[in-house]
């Protein structure tokens, strides 16, 4: 723990730089957040008519669908503002622009995922809180399961990620693979759980781990109980130690790239 | 070399283009194969009648392969139009002797004609799967493909649209993104506008959205040529506006280009 302070601090102070960053653009960061916001609502409407026909798909009701939006939408948001390194993490592998990383005292893997933002995550954070305000899930009983959930579904995206990206020590350059199942898990989480049974659901919890972020954490806001958060808060931690032992061994394996060039900050 | 030559010479590097990029062909493939999955399980699940008289769950299936394939077929071309803008590249290709909007559009249905080309069998065989057969009146399939073509043209007018937006806002992508929703609601992609509320579909119609996605995917529903005749004339009419449109817009972002010194 007396390790993990540390680090914790450094995270909190990237975080803080890159939103000065976004901010410092306030016309783009707001047109960008302002956009995805709308983009949001747009993808939703399709759910909102599909309920207002069927009233109900496979016992999911469309504050069910709201809810998983909710969720969803505001730990997707954060894993991109925040963590918003993890998306590009192969092409740096296979470049060999991890240089600059291996020579600071901190975690090469913090650094790697937490210095670069996406301003548009903002704008699906306000998305899925809008979200989860109007399925009225941002009661003061249900809200430390809100908080469990929306950072469960956020960090298992990230380390799913990061798991794939990482490939690229060993494959090379797996950007494309990483980007497909990058939107696979992000689509896949934003159905309603009843659609996948089988064989599809094995999948959904594996290599494209939809399951975790999206269904677990809903089931936790859903129906709240001691057995739901021990699923999702132990998906999760399997999950972000995956991610850093997949890491790790490949970064034994990391081969510079030998570009010579400066880093800003 | 005539102009239609020259045009015909740019869709084929557009053609090889796509043809080269085997692993996102692959990928479209498997995105369609994944959403038709997914909505087959969700009309099986609603388990209902549809609303639509003669449309039951499998011509649902149906339609959204059809839509689906009219819309994954468009290439992106608004991000090589934005990349040519931020970069400069434009000044160097203006002074090439095909009009740079004219080899952008050829270049893109270029790429366009090989993804329908591809994506075709694996919506028909995905489609057929999925839907455990065929439509009822599989006749109206045959009428699909023009109506895909004219769908996916729309598309990429619409889209080298968005990238001349570059001149004036850069970064084109937050335009794209909403162009693209609505074009998914108001074009009905998922499910057909007669499922939405009579309103919608009123707003949608005063659109040229429905010919993008909707005009293609009712082929599912029956054989009818003479309203497949009459939303062919509408696609036509609204890809002329389209291209009015980008007549103007070129006019201007050229103009811009020059004030500005490139």
């Amino acid at each position: 723990m007396a390790k993990l302070r540390p680090t914790l601090a450094f995270l909190r102070a990237l975080v803080a730089t890159n939103l000065r960053a976004s901010l410092a653009l306030r016309g783009a960061f707001l047109l960008q957040a302002g956009l995805m916001i709308l983009n949001n609502l747009a993808f939703f409407a399709f759910w909102g008519i599909l309920f207002g026909r069927f009233r109900e798909i496979g016992g999911w009701k469309l504050p069910d669908m709201v809810t998983l939006y909710g969720v969803v939408a505001c730990g997707y948001g954060l894993a991109v503002a925040i963590l918003g390194g993890t998306r590009n993490l192969a092409r740096a592998i296979a470049d060999g622009q991890l240089d600059p990383l291996l020579v600071q005292p901190k975690p090469v893997l913090v650094q790697a995922v937490a210095s670069a933002s996406t301003a548009s995550g903002w704008g699906d954070v306000v998305t899925g809180v809008g979200m989860l305000w109007v399925a009225g899930k941002l009661q003061p009983e249900s809200l430390p399961f809100v908080i469990v959930a929306v950072a469960v579904s956020g960090l298992v995206f990230s380390a799913s990620a990061v798991v794939v990206q990482s490939l690229a020590f060993w494959a090379g350059d797996v950007a494309e693979l990483a980007r497909q199942l990058w939107n696979w898990t992000l689509n896949f989480s934003l159905y309603p759980r009843p659609l996948f049974a089988g064989g599809i659901s094995f999948l959904l919890y594996t290599i494209l781990p939809a399951g975790f972020v999206g269904f677990v954490p809903v089931d936790l806001v859903r129906e709240p109980s001691l057995a739901q958060l021990a699923l999702a808060v132990g998906a999760c931690v399997g999950w972000c130690a995956l991610a850093f032992a997949v890491f790790q061994a490949g970064l034994r394996r990391y081969e510079s790239g030998n570009s010579f060039g400066t880093r800003p900050s | 070399m005539s102009a239609p030559a020259k045009y015909l010479a740019l869709a084929g590097v557009g053609a090889r283009r796509a043809l080269g990029e085997r692993a996102a062909l692959v990928g479209y493939c498997v995105f369609l194969g994944s959403v038709l999955f997914i909505f087959a399980r969700v009309w099986k699940l609603i388990g209902v009648a549809s609303p639509l008289p003669g449309v039951g769950p499998r011509e649902l299936v149906w339609y959204l392969a059809l839509a689906e394939w009219a819309v994954l077929s468009a290439p992106m071309v608004y991000l090589a139009v934005e990349a040519d803008v931020r970069s400069g590249d434009i000044a160097c290709r203006l002074v090439r002797p095909v009009p740079y909007v004219g080899a952008q559009i050829a270049e893109a249905l270029g790429e366009a004609a090989v993804r329908l080309l591809a994506l075709g069998p694996s919506a028909f065989l995905f489609a057929w799967f999925f839907a455990g057969g065929l439509p009822a009146d599989p006749r109206g399939l045959l009428l699909a493909p023009p109506l895909a073509l004219l769908g996916s043209l729309l598309w990429v007018l619409s889209l080298v649209l968005i990238g001349l937006s570059a001149f004036w806002i850069v970064d084109t992508s937050p335009v794209y993104w909403i162009w693209q929703k609505l074009g998914f609601v108001l074009g009905g992609l998922l499910f057909p506008l007669e499922l939405y509320p009579e309103w919608l579909q009123r707003v949608a119609r005063f659109t040229p959205f429905p010919n993008l996605c909707w005009a293609a995917g009712r082929s599912a529903f029956g054989f009818a040529p003479v309203e497949a005749c009459a939303l062919f004339a509408q696609g036509v009419g609204w890809a002329t506006l389209l291209g009015l449109a980008l007549y103007a817009l070129a006019r201007r972002a050229r103009a811009r280009l020059v004030v500005n010194g490139g």
